[in-house]
């Protein structure tokens, strides 16, 4: 791997070029919150923030969009082509980067290749940023604190420079049309990013211990915590949304009333929803509150366990932030392994 | 000719702009003039101009560029013509990515100092009515 460096009072000019290969997005402020958007200028983007309120998913598999449209007099019309556009993700954190991994495995390294997905993901261009967690990332116990792939380019802080990892030719190709405002690193450039590195490694707060979860889950099928957490849970799907991992879609074709024409939609589902397992004929695999929230934490910690070999989660702490109920992962999970008290105060957040 | 044609100057550098002003009103032009990229970027989605004249380095060093990118996303201002006239290859000699590199959706980068009769040259040819505005997307074309 190719390894550069950049000082910091050149990264506004480097981020200027960057339109060559898409538009460009980046973590700029929104109310009280981030958010991956178009900087108007550069002091709109902001390289040192906790998290964006929606990962950058809703790039590859966005909230909303129409698959295909078609009508009677034209027939049909692919949109795989506007699924394409080259855009550029800037200062895109680690988890985030593992999070686009995790869904590269379901949409486009698995059985069945979606290709909008696919065509999204290769038109992406992805310049990762490091971060100092908060007391509510726990990336660090996910292994998702750090990516050696998912990106074109890197950057970590070292003082006054990044360092700057080059993961793919098309990061390549970004240092070779900006080379001017890269530079060599040093040997002290190295010794300061292992010294950072190990300082943010330390400075997560919150911990979780995966090891033997699938079997306790397995063990805690029947716990009363689930029942708790049905209590409490809303099903509003907001850890859903927010989730970088969480990928279920709905399909409906929407018509025009006039004339016939009409498109295909395909749009955000949640497992918390009631409709989710609702089949013909009125049958609902999961009606209870407590019976979807389960299989979430199934899904994400067990099943995927067993499908791709590792949870789902990425340890961003959206889903403990954004939950209008402050269920709180960690405690969930603390709790299920018997590391806490079986009440319902335990699964909530503090503040 | 070319009486009314508007132009919108986005110069911090209100000598230059001024003098600018002064020498396309001279030559029939009608001119308003902006001196930051957030103004001019406001302005022009009014004014609607048939050519921008844009500088890069004012309150930001790259707040041209930023603002040209994001008025290449309004629709009245995808296909104005723009020429950025700069002087930031000279000021930032560290920068040298050339603006026909596929970055810049400008229709042309004159370095400054600028030749008064060249820039208005420019200015004709690109506000005349057989101008096809180049792909932006291919980015711009420097001269010097």
């Amino acid at each position: 791997m190719k390894i550069l460096k950049i000082p910091k009072q050149n990264l506004d000019l480097f981020v200027a070029v960057l339109p060559a290969f898409g538009e460009v997005y980046a973590p700029v402020m929104r109310g009280k919150g981030f958010a991956f958007d178009r900087p108007a200028f550069w002091s709109d983007v902001q390289m040192k923030y906790p998290r964006t309120i929606l990962p950058p998913k809703k790039f590859l598999l966005p909230p909303r969009e129409a698959t295909f449209a078609f009508n009677p007099k034209g027939g049909y019309r692919n949109l795989l082509e506007e699924a394409a556009k080259p855009i550029v993700l800037f200062g895109v954190h680690a988890y985030d980067i593992f999070g686009l991994n995790i869904l590269d495995r379901v949409f486009s390294q698995g059985k069945y290749v979606d290709p909008y997905y696919a065509a999204r993901r290769q038109s992406t261009t992805i310049i990762g940023v490091d971060f100092e967690p908060d007391d509510k990332h726990f990336a660090y116990s996910m292994n998702a604190d750090f990516v050696d792939s998912g990106f074109d380019l890197f950057l970590s802080d070292i003082g006054e420079d990044y360092l700057v990892l080059v993961g793919t030719s098309r990061g390549d190709d970004i240092v070779l049309m900006s080379g001017c405002l890269l530079q060599e690193p040093a040997k002290a450039d190295f010794d300061e990013y292992k010294r950072r590195s190990g300082l943010r490694r330390s400075a997560y707060r919150t911990r979780l211990e995966l090891g033997e979860l699938p079997e306790i889950l397995e063990m805690e099928y029947h716990s009363k915590v689930w029942d708790e957490m049905g209590e409490r849970c809303l099903s509003c799907g907001s850890c859903s949304a927010v989730c970088p991992t969480c990928y279920c879609f709905d399909v409906n074709d929407e018509l025009e009333l006039k004339d016939g024409a009409g498109s295909r939609i395909r749009s955000w589902d949640s497992c918390l929803f009631r409709t989710h397992a609702l089949v013909a004929g009125g049958e609902n695999f999961r009606s209870s509150r407590a019976s979807r929230i389960k299989f979430r934490y199934y899904h994400k910690q067990r099943g995927f366990v067993a499908e791709y070999g590792r949870p789902s989660c990425v340890g961003c702490g959206r889903c403990v932030i954004t939950c209008p109920a402050k269920i709180d992962i960690v405690t969930v999970i603390e709790t299920i392994r018997g590391e806490r008290n079986e009440s319902s105060s335990s699964i909530t957040a503090t503040a | 000719m070319s009486e009314s044609k508007k132009v919108l100057i986005i110069d911090d550098d209100r000598d230059f702009a001024h003098a600018i002003e002064a020498l396309l009103q001279s030559s029939g032009y009608q001119v308003r003039c902006a001196c930051n990229g957030r103004d001019g970027l406001h302005l022009a989605k009014t004014l609607r101009p048939d050519l921008i004249l844009l500088d890069i380095m004012m309150t930001e060093r790259t707040e041209g560029f930023f603002m040209l990118q994001e008025a290449r996303r309004v629709p009245e201002l995808s296909q104005t013509p723009v020429i950025v006239v700069s002087s930031i290859y000279a000021d930032q000699p560290i920068f040298r990515v050339s603006p026909e590199a596929g970055w810049l959706p400008a229709d042309l980068f004159l370095p400054k100092p600028v030749d008064p009769a060249r820039l208005l040259a420019e200015i004709r040819r690109l506000t005349d009515a057989a101008y096809s505005p180049i792909s932006h997307a291919a980015g711009g074309r420097r001269e010097s």
